[in-house]
């Protein structure tokens, strides 16, 4: 069983660093990179075995969750497609992340808690993408959260930072009490805290507490994902960032804290309970908002990151619209469409806004500056960043070549045949979406100001996570409706297949 | 696949001739009308070889896009050769291919518009934010009454719907006298269309030679230049080929290779037919307008124009 070494590697990672710092720098960032690596490869592992033979079920302390008992009594984990999918991106992009960090945060200080943080990040996302239990869903998710606050207050001599940490660190908080009140009623309602298991305990007795929980739990979890009237977070937090960790943030955090969280418990927990048509039509609403604020404020921003950030929201107006529709429409073809779509969308947007991030690291680390207006000509003195970004920005904006069209066609296709007013506002926001990015293309490619003319390109270690991601979007562009049909369709159809995540359990004893 | 290839070699061969051939055959024409002689018919081939011979100079404010952009201009038009509709079906016809046309489309002035600010010029930028502004108020004319057209032949139950195929397999004539008229108001939408997407007469904004100095190819020379004036060719012939599908798409049936290319033929003579009211005529009657009279002028006479057709177009398929 190879499902607790992605716990145990970033836990004993994260541990060790502080000793290991003590070796110096070259050890820290060599066992850093180690450890992420290594938990790539275990992550890709778990996705073979997930995708080869079926939802995993992993029993802590025992071979079964029911000791003498007939309900589940340990902490399960447990790993269908979705969270096989989930599990190898965060592995993949937090690699990526930490070997831009080499040479990224070669200038600050404090880099032994940097490394710690970050995978104890990586370790709270692959836990929340695991986990069967809510109760250690909601620890894995404070993990999670607790690491970003710290990251991102992480350059503590800036004020901006510390503002924007204070900020996430208020806000978040009160979300993730949320969630935790929402656990709090179901135990006192239910008396299980394993996720399988309180679905069947719901579909006996469905009663106003589940509702009043799921209402807690969406609205902690839009918060999470930077849903639209509490994304205000997001777009500081994220420029206020050190850039990898804008990556992962953008392209993690709001996904696996967020999207997956608020797909898994809606899905394997509420899901025969209650009217899934109403709790759709809850997040299309959200997302519609979402789509439309995020989107139309990346057109006006002039700080790069900042451009970024409001778009990250925007694209998670496009993931939740799938995810609402594939909620509405459960059971038919649109839905799974939908879903499908959403999936495809988290992956897609993972890569390509870590990518971006990545991009604005690079300008940042070689220029001091992220105002859009003083970054005129980038492409003459910074060619390969540039073109990371323009392939980057064509992906985002879902140009065909590129992995973010048949994400994004999938979400068209679904709303515009679930109901066409979805589909006219999901193209609005990419509307604004492309005038956002073209706007920072014809920056770039425009006459070269002072200040960029003297600007070099980034190092090895920066570049080279760069072009890893640029092929990995090329790549899943040049085959999207393969990667469609054999992954993401059978994972919105386990993500739909709430007996299968039962009996899957179930069956274990 | 080995034979497509060879087949869209051939088009993209036939086809450089023949919008060459009609950039020759319009100068003589414009000419004519303004009683001058006119360069021989085969100027613009003289052009192209002497352009391509030329030194190509290189900004030192340029960028790598500068480049690259003609080259990635030239290869958008061929591949969108594969996808047009020229007396037959296109080579690569498919499921939905309009929406791979239009994008296609686009996407060649696209380049041509990141080619032109990344030479740093002031002249060139200007000329590319009113491709641009011109860009997004004329498509969506075209876009509207391309679909509209497009859904009311699904309705004929054609095996592949909404791809350039069905045009000749069913057309808008045949729906009756609703779609007659919304038939005519779509001629009136596709040719301005097409001399915007030429850029002649009133929207001769980009390149003002007077105003702008030939604004996006102000810094193109040699080379490079030769390479847009071709793809620009080329995309003269492909636009004014989706008007001739859409609105003419008669051909006659004949089996066999020469079938081919007797519809070819007879699909160019419209072509040209098409681009002598478009662009010739236009050009010589009229002048340039301002870019924001262009602009407004394409949402307010066009893009209701093409509304209004798209409804009676709809409402006599319905009917």
């Amino acid at each position: 069983m190879i499902l607790p070494y992605l716990i145990i590697i970033p836990l004993l990672g994260a541990f060790s660093m502080p000793i290991v710092s003590l070796l110096g720098r070259r050890a820290r960032e060599a066992w850093a990179l180690l450890i992420s690596g290594a938990t790539l490869a275990v992550a890709v592992q778990v996705f073979r075995d997930v995708w080869n033979r079926g939802t995993i079920v992993y029993t802590l302390g025992a071979k079964s969750p029911f000791g003498m008992a007939n309900f589940p009594i340990r902490i399960v984990w447990e790993v269908d497609k979705l969270g096989a999918i989930m599990v190898v991106i965060v592995a993949f992009v937090s690699f990526l992340a930490v070997l831009y960090s080499l040479e990224y945060m070669a200038h600050d200080t404090g880099l032994e808690k940097f490394y710690t943080l970050i995978l104890i990040l990586e370790l709270g996302m692959l836990g929340i993408a695991i986990t069967g239990d809510i109760f250690n869903f909601y620890v894995f998710l404070e993990i999670m959260s607790i690491a970003s606050y710290a990251l991102v207050a992480f350059r503590n001599d800036t004020w901006e930072a510390i503002e924007a940490g204070i900020k996430y660190m208020f806000v978040g908080s009160l979300a993730s009490s949320f969630v935790l009140l929402g656990i709090a009623l179901l135990y006192g309602q239910y008396g299980t805290l394993t996720m399988a298991y309180l679905a069947i305990k719901m579909a006996e007795n469905p009663t106003i507490v589940a509702k009043v929980a799921l209402a807690l739990f969406l609205g902690g979890l839009l918060f999470k994902s930077g849903a639209s009237p509490v994304h205000m977070w997001l777009a500081d937090a994220h420029p206020a960032a050190p850039s990898s960790i804008s990556a992962m943030l953008s392209g993690l955090v709001i996904k696996v804290g967020g999207i997956y969280a608020i797909a898994r418990i809606i899905f394997s927990v509420f899901s025969p309970a209650v009217n899934l048509t109403t709790v759709g039509w809850i997040i299309i609403i959200f997302a519609c908002i979402t789509l439309i604020v995020g989107n139309a404020m990346a057109v006006i921003q002039t700080d790069m990151k900042r451009l970024l950030a409001y778009s990250s929201v925007g694209q998670i107006g496009y993931i939740l619209l799938g995810l609402g529709i594939g909620l509405a429409a459960y059971g038919t073809k649109v839905g799974e469409i939908a879903l499908a779509g959403a999936i495809y969308h988290t992956v897609n947007h993972a890569l390509m806004k870590a990518l971006l991030f990545l991009v604005a690291g690079a300008v940042i680390h070689e220029l001091g500056t992220r105002n859009l207006n003083e970054l005129s000509g980038l492409a003459k003195s910074m060619p390969k960043t540039t073109f990371a970004f323009l392939i980057g920005a064509a992906a985002i904006v879902g140009l065909p070549p590129l992995n973010g069209f048949a994400s994004k066609w999938l979400i068209y296709e679904s709303s515009a045949l679930f109901n066409p007013v979805l589909g006219a506002i999901a193209i609005i926001g990419t509307a604004f979406c492309t005038a956002a990015y073209v706007r920072v293309l014809f920056t770039f490619f425009g006459k070269p100001s002072e200040k960029v003319i003297e600007a070099k390109e980034p190092g090895p270690a920066m570049l080279i996570p760069m072009f890893i991601l640029v092929a990995t979007i090329i790549i899943m562009g040049i085959l999207p409706w393969q990667i469609s049909e054999k992954f993401m369709i059978p994972a919105a159809r386990a993500l739909w297949d709430v007996f299968g995540y039962v009996a899957a359990l179930m069956g274990v004893g | 696949m080995i034979w497509e290839l060879l087949a869209l070699l051939g088009i993209y061969a036939y086809v450089s001739i023949a919008s060459l051939l009609y950039a020759g055959i319009d100068r003589k024409l414009v000419a004519r009308m303004q009683r001058r002689i006119g360069p021989p018919i085969l100027q613009p081939f003289y052009d192209f070889l002497k352009l391509a011979s030329k030194e190509t100079i290189v900004p030192n404010t340029a960028n790598f896009m500068f480049k690259a952009s003609p080259i990635l201009m030239l290869a958008t038009t061929i591949a969108l050769l594969a996808y047009t509709p020229i007396g037959f079906k296109p080579l690569f016809a498919t499921k939905g291919d309009i929406i791979v046309f239009i994008y296609l489309l686009t996407l060649a002035d696209f380049f041509l518009v990141l080619g032109a600010i990344s030479s740093g010029n002031p002249y060139a930028k200007v000329g590319a934010s009113r491709e641009i502004a011109l860009l997004a108020s004329r498509e969506p004319a075209m876009m509207l009454g391309v679909f509209t057209v497009m859904w009311a032949l699904s309705k004929h139950g054609v095996e592949k719907p909404f791809s350039l195929a069905n045009l000749y397999e069913h057309n808008i004539w045949e729906f009756g006298p609703m779609a007659w008229v919304g038939g005519a108001v779509l001629i009136y939408v596709f040719m301005t269309w097409l001399a915007s997407e030429v850029e002649a007469g009133f929207f001769n904004v980009p390149e003002a030679e007077q105003e702008i100095a030939e604004g996006p190819l102000v810094e193109y020379s040699g080379r490079y230049l030769a390479i847009i004036k071709l793809a620009e060719s080329l995309k003269e012939f492909i636009a004014a080929s989706l008007v001739v599908a859409i609105l003419f798409p008669w051909g006659i049936e004949m089996p066999g290779l020469e079938g081919y290319v007797v519809n070819l033929l007879i699909h160019t003579a419209k072509v040209f037919a098409v681009l002598f009211v478009a662009k010739t005529v236009f050009r010589a009657v009229t002048g340039r307008l301002r870019v924001t009279e262009a602009v407004n002028l394409l949402w307010t006479r066009v893009f209701s124009a093409s509304l209004v057709a798209s409804l009676i177009i709809a409402m006599g398929v319905v009917m």
